[in-house]
């Protein structure tokens, strides 16, 4: 977007502070799977390419479309979230259990 | 939004009518017309809307972080080897719902857009503030009784 935040194309800078939305959800996303990676290396790998999948689909952000474009990348980033959630519940039901972290 | 014409209660008020079928035009925007069912609502609607979506997206991705970090990083409780898991457990599945759930509001409050009606109330915050408050007292519970 190379006129991004000019106010004639984006009045309110909306679609601006949705790709910056859109950023910071790729980054929680590289956040959990870079947290995920020193626990099990092959679950952290998955959720770090799900991070690159999110930022591919948020430089779609703003891009204009049909609605069912739209309403399919966000239903791949909520099932992306749950798949996450299974990880997650997988690792903390089956996982090895740890002593914590002591100070 | 300095230049946006307030009613006397300070609430904003749509005075350039050209909002839903120029999304680019502008001043304030302004929701489709009643009625108006599958017209594609104004952009920075379109917009709002998705920014809603991924900021409960970013919450449901926090929510399951703090449930691994509470199974994975916690000390054990004093006697109670469940009690991690008791804490831990309810938020990484309350994130699953939180994702689920905020794709569901997305779509209808886009579908309420398309059609002119108000978006409707959103029941997360509660079932948020509900769930992590429960879990917020367990954890409590816990940790007295532990000593």
């Amino acid at each position: 977007m190379s006129r991004a935040g000019s106010g004639a194309d984006d009045p309110g800078l909306a679609r601006a502070r949705t790709r910056l939305a859109w950023t910071r959800t790729t980054l929680s996303f590289a956040a959990i799977g870079g947290i995920l990676l020193k626990r099990d290396l092959a679950a952290g790998f998955v959720i770090l390419a799900l991070s690159a999948l999110v930022w591919g689909l948020g430089r779609l952000a703003g891009v204009p479309g049909r609605a069912g474009g739209r309403r399919c990348r966000l239903l791949v980033i909520a099932l992306a979230v749950t798949g996450v959630s299974a990880v997650a519940l997988a690792m903390a039901l089956f996982g090895p259990q740890t002593s914590g972290l002591h100070p | 939004m300095g230049n946006v014409p307030r009613t006397p209660a300070g609430k904003e008020t749509p005075t350039d009518a050209s909002g839903p079928a120029n999304p680019a035009a502008p001043g304030p925007p302004v929701p489709p017309a009643a009625g108006a069912a599958g017209v594609e609502p104004d952009a920075r609607f379109t917009f709002a809307n998705e920014r809603t979506f991924l900021a409960w997206i970013r919450t449901a991705l926090a929510l399951v972080a703090a449930g691994l970090a509470v199974v994975q990083l916690l000390p054990p409780f004093h006697g109670i080897h469940w009690g991690r898991h008791a804490i831990g457990i309810p938020l990484i599945l309350l994130g699953a719902v939180v994702a689920v759930f905020s794709y569901i509001e997305w779509d209808a409050n886009q579908r309420a857009l398309q059609r002119g009606d108000p978006p409707r109330q959103s029941r997360l915050p509660r079932l948020l503030a509900v769930i992590v408050g429960l879990v917020a007292l367990a954890a409590a519970v816990l940790a007295l009784i532990s000593g």
